[in-house]
């Protein structure tokens, strides 16, 4: 049998520390380039928040805020479970691994769960811009579009779980082949590294959507 | 002394040596080559490709303003002739044109690796470029684009019937092939340089398609979702940018310049790259002042991101934002005055040979001098008042894009010409379409700075009769600039099947990628080299290089 | 090699404190606090990013390039929204419409 860390190694690398430098490096200049993704909508939202404060407020007052709560708490614990997933990979427990692979899935799926409930109860609302939307106060095109961010920015963070439920999954299917082991489970790490950025977007859309308005309720 | 094992006597071997050409054949072996040398080719297709349709929507135009009326087209056609060709010249021939293939082509071998760190990712970027080039053609197919390259709201969002979104979804799709690009090339040069490659021995080629790089990864994600708002505003009619409904036009402006002013420098950074090689090559010399070359490359990728509000002085951007950006462009002018400068200096007392990448490079060095000056004129807000949205800015940015990015590009083909394709081309008559294509270029867009400063707008099809003659002028210069872009295509592709052999260092210059054979190896390098010596060190590489 | 594993004990601590500043953020909403909510809300997102960043994923622990690349994309966002705000932020100095 072949060394499986000299199959994992590819061609125009020297070594495996280079390989997972070298990959460490790429995923993280990605998450860079996904900073930047948001951050412009985070600009365009900011530069709307400071011009109408009033009405973003209001709109911020429609959120389902306990919600919004709870799927914070939750997207946290699966930060966590991922976290303890490369764990158990460092140490090279496939078990451990595959089972906090299952733990972080289900537990982004309770998340996204949430999500689209709070989805769902908004268009219950009529506070779906585009398709329908209804509001009486005299700002209503600012609530107007405080909901258009809301959607574009929760409902980007909410593509970006999906994709990351994929990669996930394609983890635990990796792990149940048994193609990671103490010294070679890069994928894994990287995955986790993806995860917890989208988990670190949500904890910034939490703060700038659900908290301003919470007190008005 | 060791450092010299890789270097082959230029002797023809007994038996032709089998090289990334040779190694594997037919179609498939190209298409799914995860070579950084074919996938450099393969970009060289594509965006030649693209050149010469953009380039012909560029010669309709010029050809519809002979007459002060036009003659040619309606408004509304030449509305979408001008669009089709920013967007197809900037996002699928400019953005990628250097990086992409001679960047993919020589990075990995001047820093002494084999290949790339993400291969197959380097691959995939290809198919996504193409993804997004057809999506945009087929936008064109359909019926083109009227908004101008810039997309400008609300008339993108609301008013245009023209199919935006299509054209819209073709560049965010060419955006993530720059992004994984950029990626690559900076994962590249952080961790894949040869033993004793440190960073002050780079070639500065290595410093500009680095801090190109960087800006790839940094600007493109803020347009590609500004695109992304342009379409949910015109498919859900919501207010993002559109005043009616509550938005703010320049708050669009203020996105897409963040990503569209960088993204010049994505464009001049690789030229200045180009020529920062070719100048030392037939100069015999050192570049003059390497690390403050090498910083000002670093500086313009840094300070390129501070400037983009200058695009909006007339735009309704506050007082201060425009001192503030007038100022900071201002600044851009120091590192890359410092480069021409170094370059200049590099020349001075060296033993210049005027061979053809040479031409372009001293073609390069001048148009870019003038492209950067009237720059600076742009920068200063009471003659920006004046010249906004006029033919001046035209010729400006021509100068920079199409005298800059173009001439370095096409330097850069003929220098590496020898060692891509292991053939050389004519000489003389190479030496004959630079001038072509420089005394082209000249004649095309001088006159348009003039055009520009007597106040004749941008994207109108039509002119008082006053402009005429310099209007014809600059008409005749395009065709003559046309015919300088055909040559080359012709004798280069006639030299890949019929030119004279290229030795292994034709140039006998000093950077790694010479020092393997012509066409390289599949992995490049038959042993990793071990770098000892500075880049540029003629003296040292003397006696190898038989420099007398 | 920045091989280190980080401990469990650390993991376990991080969740608690990052659960513990959503309590403190949400309890906070409640509050009319003025605009001082919406900053508030940002400031103790921002720790509990850093928290994320340099535990969970490593940042602490893998090599100065990483920290490097992470402070270079914050500064970009930074500039990105800083240089905007500040044309909408000083439009209304001068005293001319629209300036």
């Amino acid at each position: 049998m072949a060394d499986p860390i000299a199959l994992a190694l590819r061609e125009q690398f020297h070594s495996a520390e280079q390989q997972r430098e070298t990959s460490t490096v790429g995923m993280w200049i990605f998450l860079i380039t996904e900073v930047m993704l948001f951050g412009g909508l985070f600009t365009a939202f900011s530069v709307y928040r400071m011009s109408h404060p009033a009405a973003f407020d209001q709109g911020s007052a429609d959120m389902e805020f306990w919600m919004g709560a709870v799927n914070t708490a939750v997207l946290i614990c699966s930060s966590f479970c991922m976290a303890m997933a490369v764990h158990s990979a460092e140490k090279g427990k496939n078990g451990r691994l595959a089972f906090f692979l299952i733990l972080t899935i289900l537990i982004g799926l309770v998340f996204l769960g949430i999500k689209f409930t709070e989805y769902y109860l908004h268009y219950h609302d009529q506070k779906l811009p585009g398709i329908v939307f209804h509001d009486t106060s005299p700002d209503a095109a600012y609530v107007q579009m405080f909901f258009v961010f809301y959607f574009l920015m929760t409902g980007l963070h909410a593509f970006h779980m999906i994709i990351g439920e994929g990669i996930l999954g394609a983890m635990l299917f990796r792990t149940l082949l048994g193609s990671f082991s103490e010294r070679y489970h890069t994928p894994v790490e990287l995955a986790g590294l993806y995860w917890h950025f989208v988990d670190t977007v949500w904890v910034f859309l939490f703060a700038i959507f659900y908290i301003p308005g919470a007190h008005m309720k | 002394m060791a450092t010299v094992t890789l270097f082959e006597p230029q002797s023809a071997p007994a038996q032709p040596r089998l090289n990334y050409l040779t190694e594997k054949t037919g179609l498939m072996s190209w298409l799914f080559t995860t070579d950084h040398k074919r996938i450099g080719l393969l970009y060289v297709f594509s965006i030649t490709f693209f050149f010469f349709f953009g380039g012909f929507f560029a010669l309709l135009m010029r050809l519809h303003l002979l007459l002060p009326q036009g003659w040619l087209f309606g408004h509304e056609t030449y509305n979408k002739l001008f669009t089709m060709h920013g967007i197809i010249m900037v996002w699928f021939f400019l953005i990628p044109s250097i990086p992409n293939t001679l960047g993919n082509f020589v990075l990995p071998m001047m820093i002494g690796a084999k290949d790339l760190a993400f291969p197959k990712l380097n691959l995939l970027s290809w198919y996504i470029f193409m993804l997004g080039g057809m999506t945009t053609l087929y936008a064109l197919v359909r019926g083109g684009v009227d908004t101008g390259w810039t997309f400008y709201t609300p008339f993108s969002t609301s008013y245009s019937t023209s199919f935006v979104i299509t054209a819209a979804v073709g560049i965010l799709i060419a955006g993530f092939s720059s992004i994984l690009t950029g990626l690559n090339f900076i994962a590249t040069v952080h961790r894949m340089r040869a033993p004793g490659l440190t960073w002050f021995r780079l070639p500065i080629f290595i410093w500009s398609t680095y801090a190109t790089s960087l800006i790839l990864v940094l600007a493109t994600p803020v347009l590609a979702i500004t695109l992304a708002m342009i379409g949910i505003e015109r498919i859900f009619q919501v207010g993002i940018f559109d005043p009616a409904l509550g938005g703010d036009p320049v708050l669009f402006q203020h996105m897409f310049w963040f990503y569209s002013h960088p993204a010049v420098y994505i464009m001049v950074l690789p030229a200045m790259a180009v020529v920062s090689e070719i100048i030392p090559t037939f100069s015999r010399k050192p570049i003059f002042g390497y690390k403050a070359v090498a910083f000002s490359s670093m500086a313009i990728a840094i300070l390129g991101f501070l400037v983009w509000g200058h695009h909006m002085f007339v735009a309704g951007e506050s007082a201060y934002a425009a001192m503030t950006f007038s100022f900071l462009s201002y600044m851009v002018a120091i590192p890359s005055a410092i480069k021409v400068f170094n370059w200049t200096a590099t020349m001075y007392r060296g033993s210049v040979q005027l061979d053809t990448p040479m031409l372009y490079a001293i073609g390069f060095v001048a148009l870019f001098t003038i492209g950067g000056m009237t720059g600076l004129f742009l920068a200063a807000l009471g003659i920006d008042v004046h010249v906004t949205d006029t033919y001046f800015v035209i010729a400006h940015f021509h100068y920079i894009m199409v005298g800059g990015t173009v001439m370095a590009f096409l330097g850069g083909v003929h220098y590496w010409w020898p060692k891509i394709s292991g053939k050389m081309y004519p000489e003389f008559l190479a030496k004959l379409s630079a001038l072509t294509v420089f005394l082209g270029f000249n004649l095309t867009f001088f006159p348009q700075f003039i055009l520009g400063y007597m106040g004749m707008p941008r994207r109108y099809a039509a002119y008082p009769p006053e402009f005429q003659v310099l209007n014809v002028l600059s008409t005749a210069g395009a065709s003559i600039l046309g015919v300088g872009y055909v040559v080359p295509l012709i004798y280069l592709m006639w030299a890949w099947k019929y030119g004279e052999s290229a030795p292994d260092n034709p140039w006998r210059t000093t950077g790694l990628e010479w020092k393997t054979p012509s066409p390289p190896p599949k992995h490049n390098f038959e042993e990793t080299p071990v770098v000892t010596w500075k880049a540029y060190d003629f003296e040292a590489q003397k006696e190898e290089l038989h420099l007398g | 090699m920045s091989q280190s594993t980080v401990s469990v004990k650390t993991y376990a601590f991080t969740l608690i404190g990052l659960l513990a500043l959503t309590l403190l953020t949400s309890l906070l909403a409640l509050v009319d606090l003025g605009n001082f909510s919406f900053i508030a809300g940002v400031a103790i997102a921002a720790v509990k990013a850093s928290l994320i960043a340099c535990f969970f994923m490593h940042a602490l622990y893998e090599m100065k390039l990483i920290r490097v690349i992470m402070a270079g994309g914050m500064i970009w966002f930074l500039i990105m929204i800083s240089l905007t705000l500040g044309d909408y932020l000083t439009r209304g100095w001068m005293p001319y419409p629209g300036k």
